[in-house]
């Protein structure tokens, strides 16, 4: 398989602190590969080391097959990227912002104003970017990255910002670029449902080390399912559960038991729980999320 | 790296900065026309010359009021693009990090050199306007052409001292720190002007040199001109390295 990027041992490190640890990162042609991470996870930092803003303690970075020391600087020709909130001249309009970035890349007139029609800031003409809204300026932030119609996006956390209709916009406009021109996309970001509805692939970075690296088809598969019973009397249905059933993968958590094992009928179950005395007040067959399967990976918490 | 030089151009619309520093370095020729004034009604006896003024002129202007104006201007051109966080958006366009560091470095010269110019037609406009008033000896278009370019070696000069102060910018990533060094800078010049000792202290240097003084202090030409070339040097290369090895954290 082709990779866009391809990461061998990058390591970061400030002093005696390692930012990122001997990651090895896959983001093949064509697909979204979604980052995930808490903050200070090292996915920021990962990103900077491509776009060489951030110079790698140690390892290597593959960019289109080039690594990235290479005298020739072309295959950065053909990436577009946000980090973080987009920076660009408070004095100048957003028009006169990309000018700027399309006069250094050699880009066109034409597409500065495409760029500015597919964000939906084509009429802010005479707006300067100090007094663009948060979204404004996000948007703004994806309209430099993709003005040059390029091979590969980097984004860091490219949906801040936006209000639901924005984020809905842009994810289906980052997802017509992968599935109609076979963009790359490498993303991070916060909102794991985003993550969830854009990505072909994950990788989850945790203190610095890429921890999981998985394709979201695979994942869905080996999602556990489960079914979920609501009852009054938890240590009960947990004796007879094994006792009856001979069910031991199960968890409880409050008035609450989840079953993951799907030898018996659920209706069965729940009749031997009402036989024996226990209320069933509700029963639901549950798949773990995202956010449920990135908790269990980094020991829960927000990633916020 | 015209095109990057063009850019530098595009960022300074509506930059107000290109507008205060105009104003500012104005105060020099309307300073000079009231030392003119006050000059003539209280020692009316006094001669006063058009090479009077602009060598008044040449010293404020690099010493003291063109100077401050000079370093904040750099501390602008160097400290923004940290302050304004658009280095991650312009270098993985991508930009070589020294041909954006010599683009900001030609633009400085550039805007030193016009505001040196302003300075120079300043005085030029208002001395001429107290030549009509009570008249100036030597106020010839042909004889302020001689101070012109004296003016412009001047800016050159001061151009080269100015490199330290945008390493200071990068590595302070603001304005203050430059600021505090001109005051520093500044008070330097004040004191060691009038001394012989001003001729080896680099920012004084400059101005001893563009007046053709240095022989009179007894030191040697080839010493006032390394110790103004050492501080260039060092602040050049110490803001193309630590510009190069640099994290954008």
């Amino acid at each position: 398989m082709e990779h866009m990027i391809e990461t061998q041992n990058l390591t970061k490190r400030y002093g005696t602190v390692i930012v990122v640890d001997h990651i090895n990162m896959h983001v093949p042609k064509g697909k979204i590969y979604g980052l995930l991470g808490r903050n200070g996870a090292g996915k920021t930092t990962t990103m900077k080391m491509m776009l060489q803003l951030v110079h790698p303690t140690e390892g290597t970075v593959r960019l289109l097959g080039h690594d990235y020391r290479d005298e020739s600087k072309a295959p950065y020709e053909k990436i577009g990227s946000i980090i973080e909130t987009p920076g660009f001249y408070s004095n100048l309009t957003g028009y006169e912002n990309l000018k700027i970035i399309s006069m250094l890349r050699g880009g066109s007139e034409k597409n500065i104003q495409e760029a500015l029609r597919v964000v939906g800031l084509e009429k802010e003409t005479r707006k300067i970017f100090s007094d663009y809204s948060l979204g404004m300026k996000q948007r703004l932030g994806i309209a430099a990255a993709i003005m040059h119609q390029p091979d590969l996006l980097i984004l860091d956390e490219p949906i801040n910002g936006l209000d639901p209709i924005g984020i809905s916009e842009i994810r289906s406009f980052l997802l017509e670029l992968s599935h109609e021109k076979g963009t790359t996309i490498l993303i991070s970001s916060h909102v794991l449902n985003e993550i969830e509805q854009t990505a072909d692939i994950i990788g989850v970075m945790q203190k610095g080390r890429l921890i999981e690296e998985a394709n979201m088809a695979e994942f869905h598969k080996r999602n556990r399912k489960y079914l979920e019973y609501e009852v009054s009397d938890i240590k009960r249905v947990a004796k007879l559960l094994e006792k009856e059933f001979q069910i031991t993968e199960f968890t409880v958590e409050n008035n609450r038991v989840k079953i993951y094992d799907f030898s018996h009928n659920a209706g069965n179950i729940n009749k031997v729980l009402v036989e024996n005395g226990v209320i069933v007040s509700r029963i639901n067959e549950c798949e773990e999320n995202l956010e449920e399967y990135f908790s269990s990976l980094i020991g829960g918490g927000s990633i916020a | 790296m015209l095109s990057l030089m063009v850019c530098e151009l595009m960022k300074l619309k509506r930059s107000k900065i290109a507008l205060i520093s105009i104003w500012g370095i104005m105060s020099t020729p309307g300073m000079m026309f009231i030392v003119c004034l006050q000059t003539h009604f209280e020692y009316s006896e006094r001669v006063l010359t058009l090479a009077g003024v602009y060598e008044n002129g040449l010293l404020y202007m690099m010493l003291l009021t063109n100077m401050m104006i000079y370093i904040v201007i750099t501390a602008h051109l160097f400290s923004r693009e940290y302050t304004e966080n658009t280095l991650k958006t312009i270098l993985p366009i991508p930009i070589s990090r020294n041909k954006l560091l010599m683009s900001k470095f030609f633009i400085l010269f550039l805007w030193t050199a016009i505001l040196t110019f302003l300075t120079w037609a300043g005085i030029m406009a208002l001395s001429g306007i107290y030549h009509m008033m009570f008249g100036l000896e030597g106020y010839t278009a042909s004889f302020g052409a001689v101070w012109l370019v004296k003016y412009l070696l001047g800016s050159v000069l001061i151009f080269f001292t100015l490199s330290p102060f945008a390493y200071i910018s990068i590595k302070t990533k603001g304005f203050v720190a430059p600021v505090i060094a001109s005051a520093v800078i500044v008070m330097g010049s004040a004191a060691l002007c009038n001394q012989n000792i001003g001729a080896i202290y680099p920012w004084t240097a400059t101005y001893f040199l563009a007046v053709g003084k240095v022989q009179s202090t007894g030191y040697p030409v080839f010493l006032v001109v390394f110790m103004i070339g050492i501080v260039s040097a060092a602040g050049f290369l110490l803001t193309f390295y630590h510009f190069e090895k640099e994290d954008l954290k």
